[in-house]
């Protein structure tokens, strides 16, 4: 039971620690580079060429703030769903580029 | 730890009350498996999309179809309700119930306000000639985003059903688990619109 009382007030720490702060940092940021794609290819500034992985770093860098910030990925004890996810992720970049080549 | 909790008990401690159970713990974990496969299923729909998206069959391009404007503005409505959705968590681990049930709502009609947006430009596109028919193009972008409406749908409706469930229970250790995983799931959502509004609609005005 004190084991319990314990562990209880080791969350309770760590969620104060969270707050919302972090979160509304992690919105801003995504807001921020959702707008310099989309200015990217509004204002044409980049070679049409050279667009693609531009784009595809700013998306990158979202969806790490989702899955890390938003969806709590990097908390202790969440090792099996890294796994799932990049298992997830590795057959879906194979069969999306499979069916894209073929 | 699990053994002393009983799923109809309202939790007096703040913390992350979605794992507090071991039914929860599992819950989180099948959610992550669910997710991963839903990520081969929408990589397999972009595939298709990216390689048929220049087969129009004489019908509009791209390039012609596409207003960023209307893009952007969804875009702002779905990233605003990730936060949101996130805002709702934290005030159920603060075991503010009340805080929570005010964000699942914002969360719910900034959706809406998504799909309103959607259904609004999809009407507009079948009216330009761009139908699910109507070219390889067509089948492959109304199934890409059309699936990912279809899931917006569907995470409105199960946000909507866990308030009202909230609102008869109360917060308790099995409720905690279920919005747990509603919230996962609408930041997912979230996760594959970055990649429709960065491969289908910026990716085809560039051309």
């Amino acid at each position: 039971m004190s084991q319990n009382t314990n562990q209880n007030t080791t969350n309770t720490t760590s969620h104060k620690q969270e707050g919302a702060g972090k979160h509304i940092l992690a919105f801003i940021v995504m807001i921020a580079l959702t707008a310099v794609s989309f200015y990217l290819v509004m204002n044409n500034v980049v070679p049409k060429n050279m667009i693609l992985p531009f784009l595809l770093i700013l998306a990158a860098v979202q969806v790490f703030l989702q899955l890390f910030i938003f969806m709590h990925l990097n908390q202790k004890g969440s090792s099996y769903y890294t796994v799932f996810m990049i298992a997830g992720i590795l057959i879906a970049v194979i069969s999306g580029a499979g069916i894209m080549l073929m | 730890m699990a053994s002393h909790i009983h799923p109809t008990d309202r939790p007096t401690k703040p913390g992350h009350l979605e794992k507090a159970t071991l039914e929860g713990k599992n819950k989180v974990m099948g959610f992550w498996l669910f997710l991963g496969a839903e990520t081969v299923l929408f990589a397999c729909l972009f595939g298709t999309y990216l390689a048929l998206r220049n087969s129009t069959m004489g019908g509009p391009t791209t390039q012609e179809l596409y207003d960023l404007k209307l893009v952007g503005l969804a875009t702002f409505f779905l990233l605003t309700s990730s936060l949101t959705s996130v805002l709702a968590m934290n005030a159920m681990n603060r075991l503010n119930v009340r805080a929570m049930q005010f964000w699942l709502g914002v969360t719910v009609l900034l959706g809406l306000a998504f799909l309103i947006l959607e259904i609004y430009e999809f009407v507009h596109y079948v009216h330009e000639g761009h139908t699910f028919t109507s070219s390889a193009f067509g089948s492959s972008f109304y199934a890409l985003v059309g699936t990912h409406g279809a899931h917006v749908t569907f995470g409105i409706c199960w946000i909507i059903g866990l308030m009202i469930q909230t609102a008869r229970r109360g917060l308790t250790y099995e409720m905690a688990p279920k919005l747990f995983l509603s919230s996962l799931y609408w930041h997912f959502i979230d996760v594959v619109w970055v990649f429709i509004f960065t491969l289908v609609y910026l990716l085809g005005k560039v051309g």
